[in-house]
C-alpha cells in the first residue's frame, strides 16, 4: 500500500515541531492540519488536543515529528524518535526537510518495530517499505469549498469516498485555526490563518440587524397567510380562478421564498444555505427591476411617444377617445390606447368571420352552416364590444392601481400583463373553445362511424375494437351520418383551424411571458456570482498536479480545487418553480390540436388537483 | 520518460510521451499534431476571398469588415474551445486516475476519479462515425453492487490513438492497477 | 399449388445437391465466416436461432464467426454470446417488420470496416427478407469476398409484390457464389424465383436441440384432451383457420381444450371466438413465450397443430414431435418433407380438412392406438441436429472458398445478362457506383489505417486458448 500524506502549504516553512491532524478512517492516508513548534511542554499539548477535539468532534492526534534544518541545529534524530515514545501511536511518522532540496523526507516507524528502519525510505525501494506520497493543499480553500457529488449523484449513492473525507476533515477542524499565530499561549502552532477582518463591523452590524428583521417579516407573513386562509377565499369558484391567475401563482409563489428567507433557523447545510441566498439575491434583483421600471413608466416624455406611436394602431375607435387626451395624466392614455387596442382586435375580427362567411381562398363551403356558424360568432363580437364598452370607465381605474404592482417586482408586473392579455382576448378564448368542441365531436363522431363502416365497434370495457355485425337499419343510418358529417367536416375545420391559429398566438405570448417570469424566478444569481468570483467554493472535484522530481524522494502532488462548470452550478442550484407552461412534448401538442382537444398555457387540471 | 511516434485512426502523426514519476505514479501525454500554418492560410484566404467577391458584388465594405471579425472569432473559439493539444493520462497507485485535455489556448479541463471508484481500465470497442474503433476507458465502479459497472469514462477521446498505442498505455496502467 | 413437393422431383434434386458431393479428402481450412441478418437476438424466430445454433456449432467446429445485426433498441455496439461469438449491432435505421432501410450505400462504410479489420473470407447473409443481408451481398462481391445466402422462406409468384421481390432476390443471387436453402420446396421455391442454376443451390433443413424439448407425459392431464398451438399469431400463420376449428371442435368433444402460445396482431381474432362461445375454460391463450418456456407448454399437450398458410421449413412441428406430442399440420411448402408419414397427419388448408384430420388424431388418442411420447421423441432426435447442420454447412465453406469471385466486369455481364435489359443495366450502375463508392473509402481511409481486430473465435481465438489452456 500506499502511504498518502495531505499536506498543508503554510507548512512548508514552519519552524520544526510536532505534526497535529488525523489518519483518515479506512483509508491508508493522513491529513496533517498544523505544526506544533518547539519548545512545549507534553502535558499541555495532550490537553490542548484533547480541548480540540471535544470542540470539532474529530478524532486529533499527534502524528509524527516534522523537522525543519536551520544552521545551527545538529543532532536532532535521537530526540524526535525519542518523542514517539511520549506520544504513543500506531504508526510514528516522521517528516524532514533537509536543507538543498525542495522535497521532503519521510520516515515511517511501526509502534512494534523495535529497530526503526534506517536511512531514506525511497532507497531501498523494496516492498516492506511504505512508499508515501505528498499531497500539498491550500488549507483554506479547501476549508471554504464545498465537493459536489460528481455526475450528479447524490451523496449517499456515492459511498466513503477518500476525498471527501479530507475535505470535511479540513472543514470541520475549523475551530482549530482560530488562533493567532501572535496569540500568547504555551503552545505555538502554525496553520492557515485569517488576514484579518477590516470590513467585519459592517457585516456584524448586519447580522445584528437581520434577526429582529427576521422577526417582523415573518410577523407579517403569519398574518399575509391568516388572511389568505380565511373561508371565503376558499370556496370553489375563488380558489378556481385564483389558480388560474399568474398574478396570484405568482403571489403565492414569493410568499413561500419569504418564508423560506425568514425562517429565523440557521442554515444548517450547504444546500440550504445556498437556497436561501440564491432567493435572497433573486427576489433582490427582481425588486430592483419593478422599481426600475416603473421609474421608466413614470417618466413622461417617453410614455407620451409610446403612447402616440399606439393610438394610430388604434384608429378604428379614434373617435371613442376622450378630447382631453393631452391633459390626463400621461400612463393613462397608455391605457386608453390598450383599450383601443382591444376594441380594433374585435373590429378585425368582425372582419374576419365576415371572410369566413363568403368564400375564404375560394373554398366552397357548405353555405347554410358556414352562415349559422359566421353569425353565432357575430353576436358573441357584439357582445363582447358591448360589454368592453360598459367596463370602460371602470378598466382604467383597475388598471392604473394594478399597474402600481410593479413595485413589488418585475415578475409581479410581467404576470400582471399576462393575466390582463388573457382576459382580453377571452372572446378569442371563447371562439377556440366553440371551434373545438364542434371540431372534436365531429372528428369522434366521424371515427366511430368509420368503424361501423368496418364491421367494427369500440368496446367499453375492453378498452378495444372488436368486430360486431350490424344489420340493415344500423349500417344505412350509419352511413347516412357518415356522410352528411364528412361533408360538414371542412366548414367546421376551417372555422377551427382559423381560431385555433389565433388562440395559438395568445398562448405563445402568454407562455413567453411565463417564461420570462420563471427565468426571473428560478435562475441561481447567489450561486453564478460565487462561481465567478470565488470559484474555488463550489467544487466539482480536485485535480493535481505533480510538484517536484528529485531522485531518491518521495512523490510530490499539488491538490487544486476543480471549480464547478458554470452550467453546472446554474443547473443544480436552480430554485424550484412552479412551472406555468406546459410541458407536452411537441408530437403530443399536434396530435391534441388535430384531435381538437383544448390547450391550455398552464398545466392540466390533473396535476393542479395533485398538488390540492 | 521517452516519447514515441504512432498514429491515430486516421493516418495523422501523434506522438505519445510516458513520464514514471515514481513506481506508482505515470503520466502519459498523447499529442496531436500542432495547427498547421498551411491550414490556417487557407481557411483565412478561403473567408478572405470570398469576402471580396462578396465586395465586388455587393460594394459593401461591411462585407469585408465582418469578414475580418470572423476570422479572428472563428480562429479564438477554435483554439479556445475545439482543438485540443494534448491529451494527459496521470495513474497514481491508491489515490486515483486524473483524465486532462489541453486546449490550444493553453485552456485545461481536467477530472480526477478516485480508485475507491474505478473498476477496471479497458479497451473496449465501439461504432464512431461509420468505423469500428478501439478506444481506452476506464470502468467505474457501481456503489452498491461491487460487479456492477455504473459508467464508462472513455480516454483520449480527440486524439483516438490506434491499436498498439493504446496497448502500450493500457499495459502500463496495469502494471500500476495491479500493484494495489 | 407451385410448392407443392412431386415425389419424382425430389429424386432428382438430390442427386443435383452440390452439398452431398463429396469433396476432396484435404482437411478443410478453416474460416472467418461473417452472418449478416436484421434478425437476430433480441429478436425472436427461427432465422434468429438459426443462426445463433449455426454459429456456436461452428466455433466449436474451429471457425471464427462474427454476427451482424441492427440495432435493437438499446442494444448497440459490440457485444459478445456465450462462447464469443461476437456480435455488431450497427446503428441503421430499421424501416419496417425489423427490416432496415436500403440505400444499396449507406451501409457500406461500416461493413467494410468490420469485413476488412475481422478478416473475413466468407459472407455468409440470411433470409431473403432481410435488406442488410443483401446490401451486404452486394459490398461484398465489390470487396471480392466470397458470398453465401440461405433462404428461409417461400413466395409466391403471382401478385406484384412477389414479382418485385423476385426481381431483387434475381439480382442479389445472381452472382452469389452458394445458396442454402431449407428444404427441398424451398430449394425448387428459390431456383424459379431467382432463375438459378440448380448446381449452386445446396439443401440444408433447419434442426432443433433435442435435448431442449423431451418429452413428459406426467406433465398432460389424460382426462382430457389438449391441443397445442405454439406460433406467432399472424395472417402467415393461418390463425384465421384456427379462429374456425376452435368453435366446431369444442362443440363436438367436450373434453377438448385448447392451449395457445405466442402473441401478434390476430390475438383478437382468437379472443372474440373465446368470448363469443364461451370457452374462456377451454381455450387459454398464453401471450408471448420464451424459448425455454415452449417446452413445458408443449409437453402439457396431446397433439400439436399447426395451421401455416406458407412455410419453407416448420421447426415448430419438430419441436412438437420431439416432445411427444401427434402433430397435425396443413399441407403447405416445406412442411411434408420434414417429418416422416407415419408421425405427422397432414390435411389441406381449410376448417374442415383440418378438422377431419384432428378427429382422426383425436379418436386415435382416445382409442390409445397413438405411438407413446417416448419412442416418437427416440424418432425425432436423430434427425435434425445442428452438428449435422455446422457439418453440412463447413462443406458449402470449404467449396466456396476454392471457388473463384467473379471480377466486376464479369459481375456486369451477368447482371446484363441475367436480370434483363432495364433492372440489369440499373444494377450494374449500382454496383459500379458501388465499386467507385468503395474506391473512394479506401482512399480515405486505407485498409492499412484499420486495426485487426483481437479474434474472439477461430484459430487465433483468445477464448478457445484459454480454454485449452
Amino acid at each position: 500500500m500506499v502511504l498518502k500524506i495531505f499536506f498543508p502549504q503554510c507548512c512548508n516553512r514552519a519552524d520544526s515541531g510536532l505534526l497535529v491532524g488525523r489518519w483518515v478512517p479506512g483509508f491508508d492516508s493522513v491529513v496533517v492540519l498544523a505544526v506544533i513548534h518547539y519548545p512545549f511542554i507534553p502535558g499541555q499539548v495532550k490537553k490542548y488536543l484533547s480541548e480540540m477535539q471535544s470542540a470539532i468532534q474529530l478524532e486529533l492526534t499527534v502524528l509524527g515529528s516534522w523537522s525543519m534544518p536551520k544552521d545551527g541545529q545538529e543532532g536532532m534524530d535521537s530526540f524526535l524518535k525519542d518523542l514517539s515514545t511520549i506520544f504513543p501511536q500506531g504508526r510514528w511518522l516522521q517528516l524532514s526537510r533537509e536543507l538543498g532540496k525542495r522535497g521532503f523526507a519521510c520516515q515511517v516507524i511501526g509502534r512494534d518495530a523495535a529497530v526503526p528502519p534506517r536511512g531514506q525510505p525511497k532507497e531501498g525501494g523494496d516492498d516492506e517499505k511504505e512508499k508515501v506520497i505528498f499531497i500539498h493543499y491550500d488549507q483554506r480553500k479547501v476549508m471554504l469549498s464545498h465537493l459536489h457529488p460528481a455526475h450528479g449523484q447524490e451523496p449517499a449513492a456515492e459511498g466513503v469516498s477518500e476525498l471527501r473525507l479530507v475535505f470535511q476533515t479540513v472543514a470541520q477542524s475549523q475551530p482549530l485555526f482560530f488562533l493567532d499565530k501572535y496569540d500568547d499561549g504555551p503552545i505555538k502552532l502554525t496553520h492557515w490563518q485569517s488576514e484579518g477582518r477590516e470590513a467585519s463591523i459592517l457585516v456584524e452590524l448586519i447580522k445584528q440587524a437581520s434577526v429582529p428583521m427576521c422577526l417582523v417579516l415573518t410577523w407579517l407573513l403569519s398574518l399575509w397567510t391568516q388572511l389568505r386562509s380565511i373561508r371565503v377565499l376558499n370556496m370553489w369558484p375563488v380558489r378556481f380562478v385564483s389558480s388560474k391567475l399568474s398574478t396570484c401563482v405568482q403571489l403565492s409563489h414569493r410568499t413561500e421564498h419569504l418564508q423560506t428567507i425568514s425562517s429565523p433557523r440557521r442554515a444548517q447545510q450547504h444546500a440550504d444555505f445556498m437556497r436561501k441566498a440564491n432567493i435572497f439575491v433573486s427576489f433582490l434583483v427582481d425588486i430592483a427591476l419593478g422599481l426600475l421600471l416603473i421609474s421608466w413608466l413614470y417618466r413622461e416624455n417617453r410614455i407620451g411617444r409610446l403612447a402616440n406611436t399606439l393610438v394610430p394602431v388604434a384608429d378604428v375607435s379614434v373617435h371613442t377617445l376622450p378630447p382631453a387626451l393631452s391633459k390626463k395624466p400621461v400612463c393613462l392614455c397608455v391605457l386608453y390606447s390598450a383599450r383601443d387596442i382591444v376594441l380594433h382586435v374585435a373590429k378585425e375580427l368582425q372582419e374576419l368571420l365576415q371572410w369566413l362567411m363568403g368564400a375564404p381562398a375560394g373554398l366552397k363551403m357548405n353555405r347554410a352552416l358556414d352562415q349559422v356558424l359566421g353569425r353565432f360568432f357575430l353576436y358573441h363580437i357584439h357582445l363582447w364590444i358591448s360589454y368592453i364598452h360598459l367596463l370602460s370607465p371602470f378598466i382604467e381605474m383597475i388598471l392604473w392601481y394594478v399597474g402600481l404592482s410593479a413595485c413589488l417586482g418585475l415578475t409581479f408586473a410581467l404576470s400582471v400583463v399576462s393575466d390582463i392579455v388573457a382576459l382580453l382576448t377571452f372572446h378569442i378564448y371563447c371562439f377556440y373553445v366553440y371551434g373545438a368542441r364542434i371540431y372534436c365531436l365531429k372528428i369522434y363522431g366521424l371515427s366511430s362511424l368509420w368503424r361501423l363502416f368496418r364491421g367494427k365497434k369500440w368496446n367499453v370495457l375492453r378498452q378495444r375494437v372488436d368486430s360486431c355485425s350490424y344489420d340493415l337499419d344500423q349500417l344505412f343510418i350509419g352511413t347516412l351520418l357518415f356522410t352528411i358529417l364528412l361533408f360538414l367536416l371542412p366548414t367546421t375545420a376551417l372555422y377551427y383551424l382559423v381560431f385555433t391559429l389565433l388562440r395559438l398566438g395568445v398562448v405563445l405570448l402568454q407562455g413567453f411571458i411565463h417564461l420570462m417570469i420563471d427565468i426571473i424566478n428560478s435562475f441561481p444569481l447567489f450561486a453564478g456570482g460565487l462561481r465567478l468570483f470565488r470559484p474555488y467554493r463550489l467544487a466539482e472535484g480536485v485535480k493535481f498536479k505533480v510538484l517536484c522530481e528529485e531522485p531518491g524522494m518521495s512523490l510530490h502532488l499539488m491538490m487544486e480545487i476543480n471549480p464547478l462548470k458554470l452550467s453546472t452550478a446554474v443547473q443544480q442550484y436552480r430554485i424550484p418553480t412552479y412551472s406555468c407552461y406546459p410541458k407536452d412534448s411537441w408530437a403530443a401538442l399536434c396530435k391534441k390540436l388535430f384531435v381538437g382537444d383544448l390547450i391550455y398555457p398552464w398545466t392540466p387540471l390533473h396535476k393542479g388537483s395533485k398538488e390540492d | 520518460m521517452s516519447e514515441e511516434k504512432f498514429t491515430d485512426i486516421n493516418g495523422k502523426p501523434i506522438s505519445l510521451e510516458c513520464r514514471s514519476h515514481s513506481s506508482f505514479c505515470r503520466e502519459f501525454v498523447v499529442s496531436a499534431p500542432k495547427v498547421s500554418l498551411r491550414a490556417v492560410m487557407v481557411c483565412t484566404c478561403a473567408v478572405w476571398l470570398s469576402a471580396y467577391a462578396a465586395f465586388f458584388v455587393t460594394k459593401n465594405t461591411a462585407v469585408l469588415s465582418s469578414a475580418i471579425v470572423t476570422t479572428l472569432v472563428g480562429m479564438m473559439v477554435h483554439i479556445h474551445l475545439i482543438k485540443i493539444d494534448h491529451e494527459r493520462l496521470l495513474i497514481v497507485g491508491s489515490l486515483g486516475v486524473q483524465v486532462s485535455s489541453c486546449f490550444a489556448s493553453g485552456r485545461e479541463s481536467a477530472t480526477f476519479i478516485e480508485m475507491s471508484s474505478i473498476k477496471d481500465i479497458v479497451i473496449n470497442e465501439a461504432i464512431h462515425m461509420q468505423r469500428v474503433i478501439y478506444y481506452l476507458c476506464i470502468l467505474l465502479k457501481e456503489p452498491s453492487d461491487p460487479n456492477g459497472v455504473s459508467g464508462v469514462v472513455p480516454l483520449f477521446q480527440s486524439s483516438k490513438p490506434r491499436l498498439n498505442c493504446l496497448v502500450k498505455i493500457y499495459k502500463s496502467c496495469q502494471e500500476i492497477l495491479g500493484q494495489c | 399449388m407451385g410448392q407443392r413437393k412431386r415425389p419424382g422431383a425430389r429424386g432428382s434434386l438430390t442427386s443435383a445437391t452440390p452439398g452431398r458431393i463429396a469433396l476432396p479428402a484435404r482437411k478443410s481450412a478453416k474460416h472467418n465466416v461473417c452472418m449478416v441478418s436484421d434478425f437476430f437476438y433480441p429478436n425472436m424466430g427461427g432465422v434468429e436461432s438459426h443462426i445463433y445454433q449455426l454459429s456456436q456449432c461452428l466455433i466449436e467446429k474451429g471457425h471464427k464467426v462474427i454476427v451482424v445485426t441492427h440495432a435493437y433498441g438499446n442494444r448497440k455496439g459490440i457485444r459478445y454470446l456465450s462462447s464469443g461469438l461476437k456480435v455488431y449491432y450497427l446503428p441503421l435505421q430499421v424501416m419496417y417488420n425489423q427490416s432496415t432501410v436500403t440505400t444499396c450505400f449507406h451501409s457500406l462504410p461500416l461493413l467494410r470496416c468490420i469485413f476488412v479489420r475481422e478478416r473475413i473470407t466468407v459472407v455468409h447473409a440470411h433470409s431473403s427478407f432481410s435488406a442488410m443481408a443483401h446490401d451486404s451481398l452486394f459490398h461484398a462481391k465489390a470487396m471480392g469476398l466470397n458470398t453465401v445466402f440461405t433462404d428461409h422462406s417461400l413466395f409466391g409468384f403471382a401478385d406484384v409484390s412477389s414479382v418485385l421481390t423476385n426481381k431483387l432476390l434475381t439480382i442479389s443471387l445472381c452472382d452469389t457464389n452458394h445458396i442454402i436453402c431449407v428444404s427441398y420446396t424451398s430449394k425448387e421455391n428459390t431456383v424459379l424465383r431467382a432463375a438459378l442454376d440448380p448446381e449452386i443451390v445446396s439443401v440444408i433443413p433447419n434442426a432443433v436441440d433435442p435435448g431442449d424439448f423431451t418429452p413428459d407425459p406426467s406433465k398432460r392431464d389424460d382426462g382430457k384432451i389438449t391441443i397445442v398451438v405454439v406460433s406467432r399469431l399472424v395472417y402467415r400463420k393461418g390463425i384465421d383457420l384456427l379462429g374456425g376449428i376452435i368453435p366446431e371442435l369444442c362443440l363436438k368433444y367436450p373434453d377438448l381444450h385448447f392451449l395457445i402460445g405466442g402473441e401478434g396482431p390476430k390475438r383478437i381474432v382468437l379472443e372474440e371466438v373465446r368470448e363469443k362461445y364461451q370457452l374462456h375454460d377451454r381455450v387459454r391463450l398464453l401471450g408471448a413465450l420464451e424459448h425455454k418456456d415452449v417446452r413445458n407448454v408443449l409437453v402439457q399437450g396431446h397433439i400439436f397443430l399447426n395451421t401455416s398458410l406458407t412455410e419453407a421449413f416448420c421447426m415448430a412441428i419438430v419441436e412438437g414431435a420431439s416432445c411427444g406430442l401427434q402433430v397435425v399440420s396443413t399441407r403447405v411448402g416445406g412442411i411434408p418433407e420434414v417429418l416422416p408419414e407415419d408421425l405427422i397427419t397432414l390435411c389441406e388448408p381449410t376448417v374442415g380438412s383440418l378438422c377431419e384430420g384432428l378427429e382422426l388424431v383425436i379418436g386415435r388418442q382416445r382409442a390409445g392406438t397413438a405411438p407413446p411420447p417416448a419412442a416418437v421423441h427416440s424418432r425425432v432426435r436423430t434427425l435434425y441436429t445442428w452438428r449435422n447442420v455446422a457439418e453440412r454447412t463447413e462443406k458449402v465453406y470449404d467449396r466456396v472458398a476454392t471457388a473463384a469471385v467473379l471480377p466486376l466486369d464479369q459481375r456486369l455481364r451477368r447482371l446484363r445478362a441475367r436480370c434483363g435489359p432495364v433492372a440489369g443495366s440499373i444494377f450494374a450502375l449500382m454496383a459500379v457506383l458501388d465499386f467507385l463508392f468503395l474506391l473512394l473509402l479506401r482512399w480515405l481511409v486505407p485498409d492499412s489505417l484499420i486495426d485487426v481486430a483481437v479474434d474472439a473465435t477461430g484459430p487465433n481465438g483468445l477464448w478457445t486458448q484459454t480454454w485449452k489452456g
